[in-house]
């Protein structure tokens, strides 16, 4: 029943660059980098209910590591993206196993601090990273021979990778290990009793959503060819963690509107100059209040509903 | 405040004149137009950072754009047709920069590029520009080695390590010191503190006997104030973005004078300074209260048009503007993005400063074109002192 | 001239975290009404001082007025957004994590609209006293910071005395302890809520107030003071509004020290990783006595 939908998403994606103009394609390069980072973030707030404001600093790691070994050490490719991922993973076990003690808030201002840290870290140690003045000159991927060097053909590739990712996410969550994530959200105790361990588990996922973040860095780094802090601020960790919240952080579908939200919205707001802030403050206000499941969850309600409605007995109606 | 300009008809005649003047003052090669230009505009793509952290340049950028925009137009434009100047803003974010960038170079089909106006945002938007060798000028100094590579892309503020000889000039052959302490931030300060040391062989007989770092927007730096008084400078440089470490030097008493990089002098931060706006040198270009002989003509006419006085941003964007006509002007309508460019690398007078876009640094400026303004009780004055080399 | 700039340090040191913790202060007063972190928090201080410097430059208020303008503000802008944007989602039973994102967009709308219609200036207020430094051993600190300083113990003690001697206090901590036990007293619940938020718009607009003719206030900085005032309060321990003293003073201390005895720019590394530790060795805080949630 739902392949059908797939194949013309699927058609309607392959035409989208050749109907849009460039710098829309452009933007759509940037959704699928944002989505792939916005994917960690959301296993993390829908699944785990854990808030993150670090995946900036992943991010950030997987774009440094594909700059330096590019650029500075003059390696292949496949090998930054390589140890953008491992670095991520091992800093966010060494991070996360002592910090994702904490819940709630208490978590996502660790997280934050730990955005912090790593953003006065990456200008300090500016031997490493450039600090301002960044990391220039990162060559364009290559692909069988074939160069990606323009945003039509990026495209293409960053929404390969975003559809794989999504995919490992899909079977995680919808396997033995979703389960547990959700039971460990909706009842600690209950999931402890049924000797899940939570901290353990926590802890993968919060390594998984790193990963990603490491991806999606190299992406970054690969597609603009210049890394510097300006792109690994605070505003960055914010924005990871809005992609998930608009959209809908327990479904992978949430995530891509999220993006595509955090992407085009500004830009059709950027006429508005000083105004757009506000404008986007409220709209955030106005999700969270009124559509606490993002903009995906909230039509799936809607649909639920109305399905609930038309076929339903009276006397069983969903409460 | 921009449809204001075209009030009355004598008032735009008066004013139009004025411009013609000036622009042939400025570009005495090509003959001035009187009559309004007419037919299909000319488009050029401007990335300012209007808001977002980095509005504090783009924002005077924009106004001296904007002037200069309408100074041509009223002159002529380019062979009988008027330019159009499509400012977009880049939020002061690299990302946002880059799409900008696609999106006037790519839909709008701009004939070149004016900004961004940071670091970061340029390389990005420079990586749109430099395959096609689309003219590209920005309000901003070299900073990042890739940049040297970028052929196109000219910069009308000047690169870090001119900057920071213009610090040590002051120090070395106006004050004649030897003692110099340095307060700066962790981004642009770092980037000339960097230049800064890089040059210290050429200036022998300067010690820095202290150099302390701070973070960007910090509220409070007494404390490395204090750890730079303790080194007895005789002399401190402050290199920051901020109000903020001028603060911390007048709480803690330091009582030597105080030379700052140009990235401080903004009435913006004057203000944000308060009563520590005193006895600080900045080396720079344009002091609008008492311009150089050449730069009174824009200084007249931008007070005229926004009732402020400018300063070297204003003076930038105006320049940006200039250069890139003179370019249009100069090579056939049918001339290919590279050859615009090519036209572009040869000696150019600005209001600004003088340049050479066929220097390595793609900006060709000198350190005689610096003057020196001392902030005194929160004024800019005009010092004698200047490089003579 | 070694043992000045250690004095300096501390001076400077406690100036900032007497203003950390006033900050910490409102987060404390809101988390231990509401349970609910304030993301917003510094943003209302943002409030409160530019409404004040608005009142004194375009309305032509004198000081003490203005003073007054804008710790109503303050005041208001609590009771709205509790009135206004928090009631609905504890109607729902909304969770943490949503009540954290409510507050940052809320902080996020604010410091946009102080951008768009206050401008991007940096907005200071007259000092109280005089304008110049006092001088210990050849270090100095502001007149206006010892009034900071003494205004903030002032706070605390009249929080103090509110929280354990009035009913209207004792009603406050009864309806955030136990909502269900407070209302079958006869405490109106939703009200006590209400007044929590006031309260922390209050302290809020009270901390710009102060800290503008210290530090001039942008519309960017509302972030920076949260994060700072969060720190403070959660080393004093979140439960306990006296705590963001102690915590904020030993922040501006570590912070402070930190650029004398380690280097300057590792000072935010220094304190955010004290911070890191402290919540996880010391869920409670140094001063919290009973456990929080989620730590």
């Amino acid at each position: 029943m739902r392949r059908p939908w797939l194949i013309v998403l699927v058609v309607v994606w392959a035409l989208l660059p050749w109907v849009l103009g460039r710098h829309h394609v452009d933007l759509l390069v940037f959704a699928a980098i944002y989505t792939i980072a916005g994917l960690g973030v959301g296993l993390l707030l829908g699944h785990c209910g854990i808030v993150t404001l670090a995946q900036s600093v992943f991010y950030a790691m997987g774009a440094y590591a594909s700059a330096i070994i590019t650029v500075n050490l003059k390696l292949p490719a496949s090998l930054g993206f390589v140890v953008g991922m491992i670095a991520s993973g091992v800093i966010a076990l060494a991070l996360g196993w002592p910090v994702l003690r904490l819940t709630g808030f208490f978590l996502a201002v660790a997280t934050l601090a730990l955005a912090m840290i790593a953003n006065a870290l990456f200008f300090e140690w500016d031997w490493l990273t450039g600090g301002t003045v960044g990391i220039g000159a990162i060559p364009k991927l290559g692909l069988f021979g074939f160069v990606l060097d323009t945003p039509l053909t990026f495209y293409y590739f960053a929404w390969v990778v975003a559809a794989i990712a999504m995919l490992l996410v899909h079977n995680l969550v919808a396997g033995r290990t979703g389960l547990a994530m959700r039971g460990m959200r909706d009842s600690l105790d209950a999931a402890r009793v049924l000797a899940i361990d939570v901290h353990g588990l926590r802890v993968t996922i919060f390594v998984v959503c790193a990963v990603l973040g490491g991806v999606s860095g190299s992406l970054f780094a690969h597609y603009t060819g210049y890394v510097s802090v300006a792109s690994f601020t605070i505003d960055k960790a914010i924005l990871f963690l809005l992609i998930p919240v608009l959209g809908g952080a327990a479904s992978i579908p949430g995530v891509v509107v999220g993006a595509l939200f955090i992407t085009f919205v500004p830009e059709l707001l950027s006429k508005l100059g000083d105004f757009h802030g506000i404008v986007f403050g409220l709209a955030l206000i106005v999700v969270v209040i009124a559509a606490p499941h993002g903009i995906v969850g909230t039509i799936r309600q809607w649909r639920k509903r109305a399905l609930d409605e038309s076929t339903a007995t009276p006397g069983e109606a969903n409460k | 405040m921009a449809r204001r300009w075209m009030g009355t008809p004598a008032r735009a005649l008066a004013v139009s004149a004025v411009c013609a003047l000036f622009t042939t003052t400025l570009f005495t090669h090509t003959p001035s137009h009187a009559q309004q230009a007419t037919g299909e505009p000319i488009k050029i793509g401007a990335i300012l950072a209007i808001t977002g952290p980095g509005a504090g340049l783009g924002v005077p950028t924009r106004n001296g754009v904007l002037l200069a925009e309408k100074a041509v137009n009223a002159a002529g434009g380019v062979r009988g047709r008027p330019i159009k100047v499509i400012i977009e803003d880049d939020a002061s974010n690299p990302d946002n920069a880059r799409t900008k960038a696609n999106a006037l170079v790519h839909n709008e089909k701009v004939v070149g590029l004016i900004g961004p106006s940071q670091v970061a945002q340029i390389v990005a938007a420079g990586a749109i520009t430099d395959p096609l060798k689309l003219p590209h000028i920005v309000p901003a100094g070299l900073s990042v080695p890739v940049e040297r590579d970028r052929k196109c892309v000219y910069h009308v503020l000047p690169p870090q390590d001119l900057n920071a000889r213009a610090l040590m000039e002051y120090a070395a052959n106006a004050m004649k010191i030897k003692r110099v302490g340095v307060l700066h931030d962790s981004g642009y300060g770092n980037v000339v503190m960097g230049a800064l040391k890089a040059i210290s062989s050429s200036y022998p007989g300067i010690e820095f006997v202290a150099i302390e770092k701070f973070e960007i927007g910090a509220t409070d730096v007494t404390t490395q104030a204090a750890k730079v008084r303790a080194s007895n400078p005789e002399a401190v440089m402050v290199i920051a973005t901020s109000g903020t470490p001028f603060r911390a030097v007048k709480q803690v008493r330091i009582e030597v004078p105080v030379i700052a990089a140009i990235g401080s002098s903004s009435y913006e931060y004057v203000k944000a300074m308060g009563e520590s706006a005193d006895n600080v040198i900045i080396p720079e270009f344009l002091v609008g209260e008492d311009p150089l002989p050449d730069q009174k003509a824009f200084v007249e006419m931008y007070r005229k048009e926004y009732n402020l006085t400018p300063k070297n941003f204003e003076a930038a964007g105006w320049d940006l503007v200039q250069f890139m006509v003179a370019a249009l002007k100069a090579t056939p309508a049918d001339a290919k993005p590279a050859e615009i460019c090519e036209w572009l690398r040869r000696p150019h007078k600005g209001v600004l400063a003088d340049y050479d876009f066929r220097d390595a640094d793609l900006t060709g400026m000198k350190l005689t074109s610096f003057v020196y303004s001392k902030l005194i009780k929160g004024q800019y004055t005009r010092l004698p002192f200047r490089v003579s080399k | 001239m070694f043992s000045s700039l250690v004095v300096q340090a501390i001076l400077s040191g406690v100036t900032n975290g007497v203003i950390y913790a006033l900050i910490g202060m409102g987060i404390a007063v809101i988390y231990k009404g509401s349970g609910v972190i304030n993301a917003a928090q510094g943003e209302f201080s943002l409030i409160g001082a530019v409404v004040a410097v608005f009142a004194m430059k375009a309305a032509g208020f004198s000081y003490p007025i203005a003073f007054i303008a804008g710790a109503v503000f303050g005041i208001l802008l609590g009771i709205v957004v509790d009135v206004v944007l928090v009631r609905p989602m504890v109607r729902r039973k909304a969770d943490e994590d949503a009540f954290l994102l409510l507050t940052i967009g809320i902080a996020f709308a604010i410091s946009a609209g102080v951008l768009f219609f206050a401008g991007r200036d940096y907005f200071t207020l007259p000092s109280i006293g005089s304008d110049g430094v006092a001088i210990v051993f050849d270090a100095t600190i502001r007149y206006h910071a010892i009034w900071v300083i003494v205004a903030c113990a002032a706070i605390v003690a009249a929080l103090r005395f509110f929280y354990r001697k009035t009913s209207f206090g004792l009603a406050m901590m009864a309806a955030s302890i136990d909502a269900d036990g407070a209302a079958t007293t006869g405490i109106n619940v939703a009200a006590m809520r209400t007044a929590t938020y006031g309260m922390g718009g209050l302290l809020g607009a009270l901390a710009g107030l102060l800290v503008a003719p210290i530090v001039p206030i942008s519309y960017y900085m509302g972030l920076v003071l949260t994060l700072k005032g969060f720190c403070a309060a959660m080393i004093g321990g979140l439960t306990n509004p006296m705590g963001a003293i102690v915590g904020g003073i030993i922040l501006g201390l570590v912070e402070s020290l930190a650029i004398v005895f380690i280097a300057s720019a590792y000072k935010d590394v220094v304190a955010f990783s004290v911070l890191l530790v402290i919540m996880i060795l010391v869920p409670q805080g140094i001063l919290g006595r009973r456990g929080r949630k989620g730590g």
